[in-house]
């Protein structure tokens, strides 16, 4: 039983790193922006999609194609806020709300008109397979996945709190005004956080897809989590991101072991409901 | 007037004199054309499903060309070009997407027979659409043949106009404890227990109830009794508590998505029970097309395989055509969706009308021969009652090289089978 | 606030007419299927803007309601032969106390957090829904086919007696949504909307208020629920508890002009008709043609026309957010 136990901890801490890697760069957009980006699951699923093309067309293990996915995520993201986001940036909160679900539901079907919405899988990655640990299964692309997360998300931590961009990034969200008085230039803040966030989930796209099967719809199902757990880590907070993604992987896993399977998203939404009722900002929100 | 404007003028006039040309000879053509019958066809083709809804549009295509053209092929129809007792007049499948949700099903079941003027409505693949378009379609009394849906209470409505061709989820479930008992003779291995993961929407829970209502009657233990949502990021608290529980064989019903993903974890956890029982989505293209060899082994319910071949030579023809025009080889679902064409025209030529009440007329008398059909059936004929197909009934697959071998009944078994389940290679 | 004006009040009567007349125009199923669900989304999106656009509380989850309209006036009638009119009501009011349920603990959430909080309370009724036996479960409820009449709230040989009940829900929708803009009521609401410090010093009572607008929002969603049911005769929980339905409904409030009384139905009158045109046209082929303009079309629509269609015509508050 405590093997079953170690078992469903070690794949709910796998889960979580994926989702904390995701969610990372949705919070940076939502906290410097107040932007939903609704398409960011759809980012997700570009960055598996240049991953598995570069795979099958050009031999490219995922692991290299990371800067690949980086660079194209990260331009989409600027092309995006230049000539969509921005545009909408001083409109009523629902425009903003719904001008990135465009997008979504824009790059999900094009996906589909692109390259069909037939499955698609990387078969045999570079590193893959399990490694027995005991009685221990762990699967070795989800646990590369789970160090690149934690790599990234130490670069984005000291790229926020050393860099002068970043301490810039940090000033904008914390207070737009003030920030802009002191001579930042919000918008390119805005630009480049936008940027920064996508590129972000093309990494977790380049890592998800040496394990996930990859299709246009996939965004969807990432996304809703990744929301929660950014709402749950509080907007803003990379930390908080971090830990929640943790926190929702530990609970999908451990509440659909223990409790039911059946139950086991609503869990996870019960947990937010419940910080939220809570602690209104979050866990780790200001 | 200038010289530019003067040669605008007069390519103006040569546009307007060669379009009424055009039409001219258009309209000739449309007139001359024999009459073309129009068939509904509602299937998922977009959204979630949109690789079955395309692959048992496939299915379909395939039928009408076959009944179109001249084939000499043992199926009703295909050696003579269209529909004889109506002047060779040819099928015209109209197709409507559902996108999965039923309300769309009842609209265009309605638009279909009302406005593009089908005579006749198939599909649509998911049960929950089925229902609410063949509920339109009994509204506005025109036949509704379903070769795609296994939901029992389709045929349990009292319905005059629909028609079913296909097993039902009870023969299905039934078939998975009847083969349980056939293997427990044949290796005089002990099994008691089994543990039913199914996809939690409409489809995957009524079979769920099925196979709990058969393991009673088999006199199965059941240990675990799984329903989880599709799509799922991760499936390791379902894996977990599977292997908590220990079956001896796993009856899994899902559709494409999770059978990809529980395939891969089972894999990666080493869950291998003696057999795993599985349905639908381990029969489309795109499953083989990515696990590849994990596949392998796996055993799913289907009424149809390509190794029927030996016994129908038919079986391999229409393989071979659908080769040719898809560059793939026939899958179960397509061969399912291949089906309903053949029986609604073969009914509408027997009637020699297009009329709504001769067709269901024509259709109750409905009795294609087993040597008529790709399907391992003894024929196709319709119980007066539930006008569902008496002789419709369901074999067991194997996959083994990737590609699926029938193993049951083992007396129309091509290979043997692989049993009990061998460890996963690493 | 402003009463309608006579242009106003005569616009609405011209409207009203045609639309009364259009199923006799257009006499094909189809047309009138259209129209029905430009109703059905009309009203939820008018029920959704008196708790969003009005009190600022931007719901993602109104399929919760529309789901337990449904399913309790269905449950109501195979179990207990309940008239579905009774349980329409009784739909309406389950929904609604279980939206201040909801409402009462989330009552100091905004903006984002509110909307994710709404996403994760549809997510769990759904969920919840999907396992409970007594209603079926996954496999849903199927409506017993009964004898024609407006009593039994089903009819099987025209969609003309749908088409109308639905109008009705529509125009019911509008007046309440009209009594609250221009009531006090209303005048609150936007205060809330505006600022809960502001509304507080105004002597607003923020809670009660909130839940007010939740539950006359639910209240009118689960009427639709209700008729949905009756007019589909199947339910599931795919199709009447799923995210992408909270979803449309707010597209259709914010591109027809959320914070007008016209503008979700609007809004409904042209998403609407491109879905399900796009969809005839281009769904068979299966190539997502048909959704990638349905989402060019909302991206559009947000850029360069935020303030909804309405906003076109609306001269009433130019100031900027």
């Amino acid at each position: 039983m405590t093997d079953q136990l170690v078992q469903q901890i070690v794949n709910g801490l796998l889960i979580g790193f994926m989702y904390s890697l995701i969610a990372i760069g949705l919070t940076l957009i939502w906290g410097v922006m107040n932007i939903v980006n609704f398409a960011h699951g759809d980012f997700l699923m570009l960055g598996m999609f240049t991953s598995f093309w570069l795979y099958t067309l050009y031999g490219v293990d995922p692991l290299f194609s990371i800067p690949v996915c980086t660079a194209l995520l990260f331009i989409l993201g600027l092309l995006i806020y230049r000539y969509i986001v921005s545009k909408v940036m001083k409109g009523p909160m629902l425009a903003q709300l719904v001008v990135t679900f465009g997008v979504s539901i824009f790059l999900a079907n094009l996906a589909v008109f692109l390259w069909t919405p037939d499955f698609r899988l990387i078969e045999k990655p570079l590193l893959h397979g399990t490694w027995d640990i005991g009685e221990i299964k762990l699967s070795i692309p989800k646990f590369v996945a789970t160090i690149g997360s934690v790599i990234a998300s130490v670069f984005v931590f000291l790229f926020l709190k050393r860099t002068k961009t970043g301490k810039a990034i940090l000033a904008t969200e914390m207070d737009r005004e003030a920030a802009s008085l002191m001579g930042i230039n919000t918008e390119r803040i805005n630009s480049i956080s936008f940027a920064l966030g996508s590129a972000l989930v093309g990494i977790a796209g380049a890592f998800l897809s040496t394990y996930y099967y990859i299709y246009p719809q996939v965004g969807g199902t990432f996304g809703l989590i990744a929301f929660c757990v950014v709402a749950l880590g509080g907007f803003g907070s990379i930390e908080g991101a971090f830990i929640a993604g943790i926190i929702v992987g530990l609970a999908q896993t451990l509440g659909g072991f223990f409790i039911d399977p059946a139950y086991k998203f609503a869990i996870v939404f019960l947990i937010y409901l419940i910080t939220v009722w809570i602690r209104p900002e979050g866990l780790l929100g200001w | 007037m200038s010289r530019k404007e003067d040669k605008m003028g007069t390519k103006k006039l040569w546009v307007i004199v060669f379009s009424l040309l055009l039409v001219l000879i258009l309209s000739v053509f449309v007139y001359a054309q024999p009459k073309v019958i129009k068939i509904g066809a509602i299937y998922p083709l977009t959204g979630n499903l949109a690789t079955t809804g395309l692959d048992c549009k496939r299915g379909v295509e395939m039928a009408v060309e076959i009944i179109n053209g001249k084939y000499d092929l043992s199926l009703p129809l295909a050696k003579t070009e269209g529909l004889p007792n109506l002047g060779g007049a040819k099928i015209e499948i109209i197709f409507a997407d559902s996108k999965g949700d039923p309300k769309n099903g009842m609209a265009e079941a309605e638009r279909l027979v009302t406005q593009e003027k089908v005579v006749a409505v198939i599909g649509a693949y998911q049960s929950a659409v089925t229902k609410t378009a063949s509920q339109a379609t009994e509204r506005l009394k025109i036949p509704y043949v379903c070769s795609d849906s296994t939901s029992p209470t389709l045929t349990e409505r009292g319905f005059k106009y629909f028609f079913r061709a296909e097993c039902t989820d009870t023969i299905f479930a039934k078939n998975q404890f009847e083969f349980l008992e056939d293997i427990k003779k044949k290796t005089k291995s002990k099994i008691e227990s089994v543990a039913l993961l199914y996809e939690n929407t409409e489809w995957g829970a009524n079979v769920g109830k099925e196979e709990q209502k058969y393991a009673k009657e088999f006199k199965y233990k059941v240990v675990a009794d799984i329903p989880y949502s599709q799509n799922a990021t991760d499936v390791s608290s379902e894996a977990g508590v599977l292997m908590k529980n220990k079956p001896d064989v796993l009856l899994h019903a899902s559709y494409i998505t999770d059978a990809i993903l529980y395939t891969k974890t089972f894999k990666e956890l080493g869950f291998s029970p003696k057999g795993f029982l599985t349905m639908a989505g381990y029969l489309e293209p795109g499953y083989l097309a990515t696990v590849k060899a994990d596949g392998n082994n796996m055993i799913v319910r289907s009424t149809f395989a390509l190794d029927l071949a030996k016994r129908k030579p038919l079986v391999a023809q229409v393989n071979e055509l659908y080769k040719k025009k898809y560059g793939m080889e026939m899958s179960g679902n397509a061969a399912r969706s291949f089906t309903a064409p053949f029986v609604v025209a073969e009914a509408i030529d027997r009637a020699k009308s297009t009329e709504a009440e001769a067709v269901t007329k024509a259709l109750m008398a409905t009795n294609i021969p087993g040597d008529q059909i790709i399907n391992p059936w003894k024929g196709i004929k319709f119980d007066p009652q539930t006008h569902q197909n008496i002789y419709a009934t369901g074999i067991l697959v194997q996959i083994q090289d990737e590609q699926y071998f029938t193993v049951w009944p083992f007396d129309t078994a091509s290979k043997d089978i692989v049993w009990p389940f061998p460890r996963w290679k690493k | 606030m402003r009463s309608l004006s006579f242009k106003q009040i005569a616009l609405c009567l011209i409207a009203l007419i045609l639309v009364a007349l259009f199923p006799l125009a257009f006499s094909k199923p189809f047309p009138q299927h259209v129209m029905i669900l430009i109703f059905m989304f009309g009203t939820m999106a008018v029920a959704w803007n008196i708790m969003g656009g009005y009190a600022g509380m931007f719901s993602f989850g109104q399929v919760a309601f529309f789901g337990i309209g449904a399913y309790t006036s269905s449950f109501l009638l195979i179990t207990y032969h309940v008239n579905p009119w009774i349980g329409l009501i009784i739909g309406g009011l389950i929904a609604a106390l279980v939206g201040a349920a909801i409402g009462y603990p989330c009552s100091n959430l905004r903006g984002h957090y509110f909307a994710i909080a709404s996403i994760a309370f549809g997510e769990i009724v759904r969920t919840h829904f999907n396992n409970w036996k007594l209603i079926g479960a996954a496999e849903g409820m199927t409506l017993p086919m009964m004898e024609e009449s407006f009593e039994n709230f089903m009819f099987h040989s025209s969609k003309l007696p749908y088409y109308y009940i639905m109008l009705a829900f529509l125009i019911i929708s509008l007046i309440v949504c009209y009594f609250v803009a221009t009531s006090k009521m209303g005048y609150y609401f936007r205060a809330i909307k505006e600022s809960h410090d502001v509304a507080k010093v105004l002597g607003v009572n923020v809670v009660q208020y909130r839940l007010i607008a939740i539950m006359i929002s639910a209240f009118l969603t689960a009427m639709a629920g209700t008729f949905y049911a009756q007019y589909v005769l199947y339910l599931d929980p795919e199709s009447v508890l799923i995210l992408p339905i909270s979803v449309q409904i707010v597209l259709i409030s914010m591109l027809g002009g959320a914070g007008s009384i016209m503008g979700p139905v609007i809004g409904a009158a042209i998403l609407i008709p491109v879905s399900e045109v796009t969809r005839v046209m281009l769904g068979h082929k299966g190539t997502g043609i048909d959704m990638i303009i349905y989402g060019t079309l909302i991206t559009l629509i947000s850029v360069y026309q935020p303030k909804g269609v309405w906003g076109l015509f609306s001269n009433v508050g130019k100031r900027t957010r």
